[in-house]
This record gives C-alpha cells, sequence and structure tokens, in this order.
C-alpha cells in the first residue's frame, strides 16, 4: 500500500461554541441616540420657554420676542379655526406646479441630452449659462411678465428645480453601464428600450438625489417669489405678520414650511426605498 | 455548400480617440459547422472577444464576409445569444426577470414567458431562486442566469465570451460539465472563447489557436474525445497530449 494514502481529517470530535446569536445589547444601549436626540430638543424648548423669566428683557425689545408655547398656541389655533389653509393651498399649489413641471421636463430632457451627443452640443451652452446663474436674478422679469398672482411662483419654482434635476438624470444617464446596454442590444433592443430597460434604471440613485435637491431649491423658490412679489401664501402671511410685530405667527409659517420641507424629503426617502430594493442591503443602510 | 457560419477575410480596426488606431481583426477566416462546439484560444487582446462582437451584430467589422444560414449579419438578432464574461445582470431585476428579458423584447407574451422562464431556470438550476435579485446570488449561480437568458430566446447559436473566467477554479469546473450537459440537452451550435487550454480541449469538437493581434486563426484541432466527457478524461494522456500540441501552438503567441 502506497505511503501517500490520503487520510480522512479527524481532529476534533467536541461540538464548537453555538455563538450564532449577538450577545444581547442592555436597554439603555439601545435607546441612548433616540434619548439624547429628543432629551437635546426637549431641554432647548425648556431654555427658550424658560428665558423670559430668566432674563430681563430691555425695554421695547419684548415685542420681538416670543415662547414655543405661544408659537404652537398660534398654529393651533391657525389649524383649528382653518386661517392656515388658505395660504399654506396658495403656497403648496405653487410649489407642486412648478416641481412637477420641472420634473416632466428635467428628466426626460436629461435622458435625452444624456444619450444624445448632438442634443448636448446644442443645449450645453444654455444649461452651464443658465445653472452658473442665480435664480433669484430672474426674479424681476418673471413678475413683469407673470404678474403677482399664482404663474410666477410657479415659473421661479420651475426654475429652481429643473436643474439639480436635469444635471443630475443627465449624470446618471453618462454614468450608465456599457455591458448592460449592450446586452439588451444584443437581445434587439432599440434606444427606447436602452433608455427603459438599462438607462433609467441604472440613473435612478442619482435622480433620486437631484429630487431631494430641487425639493429644497423648490421651497426656496416658494419662499422668495412670496416675500418678494406675491399676493397670497405662507411668505406673504410671514412678511405681514413681521410687519405687524406678531412673531408667534412668524415662527408659525416657519414651522410650515419646515414641516412641508420634512414630509417632502420623507416621501422622496419612501420612493427610494421603493426603487431601489434590489440593492445590496448594506448600500442602502447610509 | 458553406459553412453555417462562414467568416471570410474579416477586418477589424479600432480607433480610439486620442491614440493610436488598434487592428484587431485581420484577415480573419472562420468555418463553423452546425450544432459544432467550437473554442477559440488566443493570447490577451488578440480579437477573440471582438470577433463574437461581431458575429452577435454589436460592432460592425471594416470589412470582409460574415454569413450565418448564407445570409450576411448585419446587426444583432434573436439567432443569436451571448453569455457575457462580466455575466451582464440588470441589477434591478430578478432571476426570472433577468431570464426573460430576451422574450420580452421578441414581445413573448407575459404567460409564455414565464412557462419559458420556468424552463430554464428548472434546466440551470435555480430553482427556488426565481426571486432574488443578481446581489444575492453566487458568481456561479449568476452566470447560470446568464446561460439560461441566452437559452430562453432559443438561439442556434450561444457565444460564450470567456463565460467561466470570473469564476473560482472549483465552480468553473461544475459550470463546465454543467455546460456540457446542457449542451447536450439543448444542441445549440456553441462558439467558446477562452484563455484555458484545458477548457477549450474538455468541452470542444474542434479547437482554434488564434494568433496575437491583428488576429487570425494560426491552427484548428480536432478533439476526437468521445462524449459524454468525465472530469477523469482531464488526466488521459490523449488529453495532455492534445493541450500539449495546443500550448505549442499558442506560446509563440504570446508575450508578456
Amino acid at each position: 500500500m502506497s505511503e501517500l494514502q490520503a487520510v480522512d481529517a479527524n481532529i476534533s470530535t467536541a461540538a464548537p461554541a453555538d455563538d450564532l446569536e449577538a450577545p444581547p445589547k442592555s436597554l439603555w444601549r439601545q435607546l441612548e441616540p433616540t434619548v439624547l436626540g429628543v432629551g437635546s430638543i426637549v431641554a432647548l424648548l425648556a431654555l427658550w420657554e424658560a428665558l423670559p423669566y430668566l432674563v430681563t428683557f430691555a425695554p421695547g425689545t419684548k415685542l420681538f420676542f416670543t415662547t414655543p408655547s405661544q408659537i404652537a398656541g398660534t398654529l393651533w389655533t391657525m389649524f383649528a379655526t382653518g386661517t392656515i389653509w388658505a395660504p399654506l393651498s396658495v403656497s403648496a399649489s405653487g410649489f407642486a406646479l412648478g416641481l412637477g413641471l420641472a420634473i416632466v421636463v428635467g428628466l426626460p430632457l436629461g435622458v435625452l441630452i444624456g444619450r444624445s451627443p448632438t442634443l448636448n452640443a446644442m443645449l450645453d451652452p444654455f444649461i452651464t449659462a443658465f445653472n452658473a446663474t442665480p435664480r433669484l436674478v430672474f426674479l424681476p422679469l418673471v413678475l413683469l411678465w407673470f404678474g403677482l398672482g399664482l404663474w410666477s411662483k410657479v415659473v421661479i419654482v420651475f426654475i429652481g428645480a429643473l436643474f439639480p434635476l436635469l444635471i443630475n438624470t443627465y449624470e446618471g444617464v453618462r454614468n450608465s453601464d456599457k455591458l448592460l446596454i449592450n446586452v439588451v442590444r444584443s437581445f434587439g433592443a432599440k434606444e427606447w428600450d436602452i433608455a427603459r430597460l438599462v438607462v433609467v434604471p441604472n440613473a435612478m440613485p442619482y435622480i433620486v438625489a437631484g429630487l431631494r435637491l430641487a425639493i429644497g431649491r423648490a421651497v426656496l423658490g416658494v419662499v422668495v417669489a412670496e416675500f418678494f412679489g406675491s399676493e397670497d401664501g405662507l411668505g406673504v402671511m410671514m412678511v405681514q405678520a413681521a410687519g405687524q410685530y406678531k412673531v408667534a405667527v412668524v415662527f408659525a409659517g416657519l414651522i410650515v414650511f419646515a414641516g412641508l420641507s420634512l414630509v417632502m424629503t420623507g416621501l422622496v426617502q419612501l420612493l427610494e426605498q421603493r426603487l431601489t430594493r434590489w440593492r445590496p442591503q448594506h448600500a442602502a443602510e447610509y | 455548400m458553406p459553412a453555417y457560419i462562414q467568416g471570410r477575410n474579416v477586418n477589424l480596426t479600432f480607433r480610439p480617440p486620442n491614440r493610436g488606431p488598434v487592428r484587431a481583426l485581420y484577415g480573419f477566416d472562420i468555418d463553423v459547422n452546425e450544432g459544432e462546439f467550437l473554442s477559440i484560444v488566443g493570447p490577451s487582446g488578440c480579437g477573440k472577444s471582438t470577433f463574437l462582437n461581431v458575429l452577435l451584430g454589436l460592432i460592425r467589422p471594416d470589412s470582409g464576409d460574415l454569413r450565418m444560414h448564407g445570409k450576411p449579419i448585419a446587426g444583432p438578432g434573436t439567432d443569436r445569444a451571448m453569455v457575457f464574461q462580466e455575466f451582464g445582470l440588470l441589477p434591478w431585476r430578478s432571476v426570472q426577470h433577468n431570464i426573460e428579458l430576451g422574450l420580452e423584447l421578441k414581445g413573448v407574451p407575459t404567460e409564455t414567458r414565464h412557462n419559458v422562464s420556468q424552463h430554464f431556470i428548472e434546466m440551470v438550476g435555480l430553482s427556488g431562486f426565481e426571486g432574488h435579485f443578481p446581489h444575492e446570488l453566487s458568481g456561479g449561480m449568476k452566470q447560470r442566469v446568464g446561460l439560461a437568458r441566452a437559452l430562453a430566446t432559443d438561439p442556434d447559436v450561444l457565444l460564450m465570451d470567456e463565460p467561466f473566467a470570473a469564476l473560482d477554479a472549483q465552480t468553473r469546473d461544475l459550470m463546465q460539465v454543467e455546460l456540457l450537459r446542457i449542451w447536450q440537452e439543448a444542441r445549440k451550435t456553441v462558439l467558446f472563447v477562452t484563455h484555458q487550454i484545458d477548457e477549450a480541449i474538455y468541452l470542444s469538437d474542434r479547437v482554434m489557436v488564434m494568433t496575437k493581434r491583428p488576429g487570425h486563426a494560426k491552427k484548428i484541432f480536432p478533439i476526437e474525445l468521445p462524449r459524454p466527457r468525465d472530469y477523469e478524461m482531464r488526466v488521459t494522456p490523449e488529453f495532455n497530449d492534445l493541450k500539449l500540441e495546443i500550448w505549442h501552438a499558442l506560446k509563440d503567441e504570446i508575450t508578456i
């Protein structure tokens, strides 16, 4: 018999320790981030509320001051009596129409210029020039052309939201995986199929990032348009309230704007989760 | 009678911007018989993958004549399908929907599509993974999806561009066995590009050795080993003789 005969490995018969279960985390370790986060907000609000009792205001300056409880009360009254709805709906429709138009125009245009060198060469100078210009510069012209009503606001929001969407979509499209395009072409895909099956899904993370930027710009557009050239809306309400030293109302408007932005950002996050279920888990957990 | 796939004097030069032109194929001739398994081996960059892309219809050659069924290759067509080296799976599509890609583009109705994909999912041994996404699969499983996707459109010719190069050695050995089983079952003409002489001999009816760039056929080796072939065949003297012969034809073409 050969000395090179294989021998079955038989080193240890003892079962290894069952260490699949992670050691339990203590309750405090689990709750710590939440407690600290909520705690710091509560502490700040409490300090703010207590401020009038802690310091003495110079004569006349109390006019410029308000407390969280007063703001909360004002907000409550506005919602309870319904006075918030008219300005809110004016602002919201300007926001929604402008952003909607920017999506409808920005996404297809971004895909087109990303895929067509000809269109890219034709439109790139305009896009670069427009994007480099601060959007507020257009405000006087827009007000002159579209008046003080809804449409000037829509246009300002549109101009603000269009470019992040357009440019991000373009970047995403340019970063398409050449191999995947060849794969679908090999199965007989035409340009429309390539866009539908590869280019757009591939650009989706860029598009969602663009959408997030666009929402910020759109809210900014609403605020600016209403501060400087509107007859209705939350921004108008805030400017008028500030003129009458109703500080709590100004803060209430601010909170509603912040809430609007938060809700929209949350919606985008939901959309992102839905659209990117195919991605590796760790990539989604940032 | 002309061969099933016939290439005569196919020439292709790449002209990348900012760099000098690169001759990829130069006077390339090939004859492939119907139902045969032909492997192409050659040094890196010799144009063997490029030729598959030309045959697939993704790249148009500068000159020469390339026909299948006697008809010139004018573009992609459902009579040819490729298995790609880097798998080329759409990461946002499940296993099933990746396999159905070609059928979808052909306009096959949903129910038929589903039956076909189910058949090939079973054939490549991926039952139970229909709903998985590519990132959840191992390399071997990904390439099974790639193979099933190529087979699903029922092409006459299967083009395989170093399909197992991205896999580890053991998985590669198993995939070769699997491929032979599937080939026996599906009876396709296969053009298989590889770096590995072993792999080429084990799988093929004929092995074509290409010259270095600009590539053309140097020598063709008929592999007359009996089928069905098994793993043990790789250590027989006949196998090793072939390996040596092909190595000698290949080694002069390789520059490090």
